[in-house]
């Protein structure tokens, strides 16, 4: 399973990474934010991405936009983990098609809890 | 001025400027005229003498305010060297981090993998049912077991003694911090005074105002959940609100 892990911060990028390969995930892929993210997603076959929302150039509320309607990409199942703990966002987020939503700060089993979820529902 | 009330022309002074105007005294009869308006011109500049006054005050206490000079020209830009220095080192401390974490990893792997070598042979060992040839396969896994445990525990000694010494960030980062919140202080008070030079109220203004938030709505991190009721507090909220939206 190919991943794409979307966030400006290359610690947070780091330590998704090493959670995400702690749970099986090894073919990993890294973007700064949603306008490197779309062109990496749109040339590659991936199968999963988790983005931030808050970054510089395309935040990842609009990857996630662009990812729906975009008709290749709009089945790509998109994880949010995100400082940003608005109810009005968190509300956008699901109306935009997000699969699951997480706070930061999180912990290795929210991971966890949310990508079994996520994989169970896409069966 | 002529309808001015306030103006008053004595018998004596009417008399006098009669007798300048015959005596061909021209310059004279003006004079007594200005002077007789002159009440009114002197309290009108006195008038305005006293804005002008209170107007060069207030300019004067606001440029004497040196410090907000210095604020803005000096301090804040050291606070903003010194918040960037702040992102620098959490960011070194967290590579470190997990640099030494990385490192421990395969450490760890490579000593369980060499227990889960020994440990069928040793189940039978236990059980006595080890044949003599197994035997000495055994003792030879073990003692390359023990000979790793042995070196691969003192890289984890000195990995992790890095990880602790990383965590000198909080220190450091915490000092400056504190100098930048002693600044935002000191702006706050400067720019308070500045409002009240102005007559401006600040406690009129004083109504609950949100932060202003960017594009999309974002905020970053909410460090008072618990004084709004527009955000959620955890994980266990977000997943509260997103089954209450049929997720």
């Amino acid at each position: 399973m190919k991943v794409l892990v979307v966030d400006d911060f290359s610690t947070m990028r780091r330590i998704v990474k090493n959670l995400l390969r702690d749970l099986g995930f090894t073919n990993i892929s890294e973007a700064d934010d949603g306008s490197t993210a779309l062109p990496m997603l749109q040339g590659g076959d991936f199968d999963f991405v988790v983005t931030d929302w808050n970054m510089p150039g395309m935040q990842g509320i609009d990857l996630l936009k662009a990812i729906r309607a975009d008709a290749n990409l709009a089945h790509l199942p998109v994880l949010l983990i995100t400082a940003e703990a608005k109810k009005e966002q968190i509300v956008m987020a699901a109306q935009a098609g997000v699969n699951g939503y997480i706070v930061k700060p999180f912990t290795a089993a929210t991971l966890k809890t949310k990508l079994d979820k996520i994989f169970e529902r896409l069966g | 001025m002529s309808n001015t009330p306030s103006v008053h022309v004595s018998l004596e002074q009417a008399k006098l400027i009669v007798e300048y105007l015959e005596a061909g005294q021209q310059d004279k009869a003006d004079e007594l005229v200005a002077e007789i308006q002159n009440p009114i011109n002197s309290s009108l500049f006195e008038e305005i003498g006293k804005l002008t006054r209170q107007l060069h005050d207030s300019l004067m206490n606001f440029q004497l305010d040196s410090r907000l000079n210095d604020l803005a020209s000096a301090d804040i830009p050291d606070a903003k060297e010194r918040l960037n220095y702040v992102i620098k080192q959490t960011e070194d401390a967290a590579n470190k981090t997990m640099d030494a974490v990385e490192a421990i990893f395969p450490v760890v792997d490579t000593i369980q993998q060499q227990v889960k070598k020994v440990a069928p042979l040793w189940h039978k060992l236990m059980h006595n049912e080890l044949t003599t040839d197994e035997f000495k396969s055994l003792c030879v896994d073990i003692d390359s077991l023990l000979k790793t445990t042995g070196t691969e525990t003192d890289i984890m000694r000195s990995l992790m003694t890095d990880v602790l010494m990383a965590q000198d960030f909080q220190d450091l980062t915490g000092q400056v911090i504190r100098k930048v919140i002693d600044l935002v202080h000191e702006v706050e008070e400067s720019l308070i005074n500045m409002l009240t030079v102005f007559g401006i109220s600040t406690e009129a203004a004083q109504e609950k105002v949100l932060p202003k938030v960017g594009d999309n709505l974002v905020e970053g991190p909410i460090v008072n959940t618990k004084d709004r009721d527009d955000v959620v507090a955890d994980q266990v909220d977000v997943d509260d609100l997103l089954s209450s939206l049929g997720f």
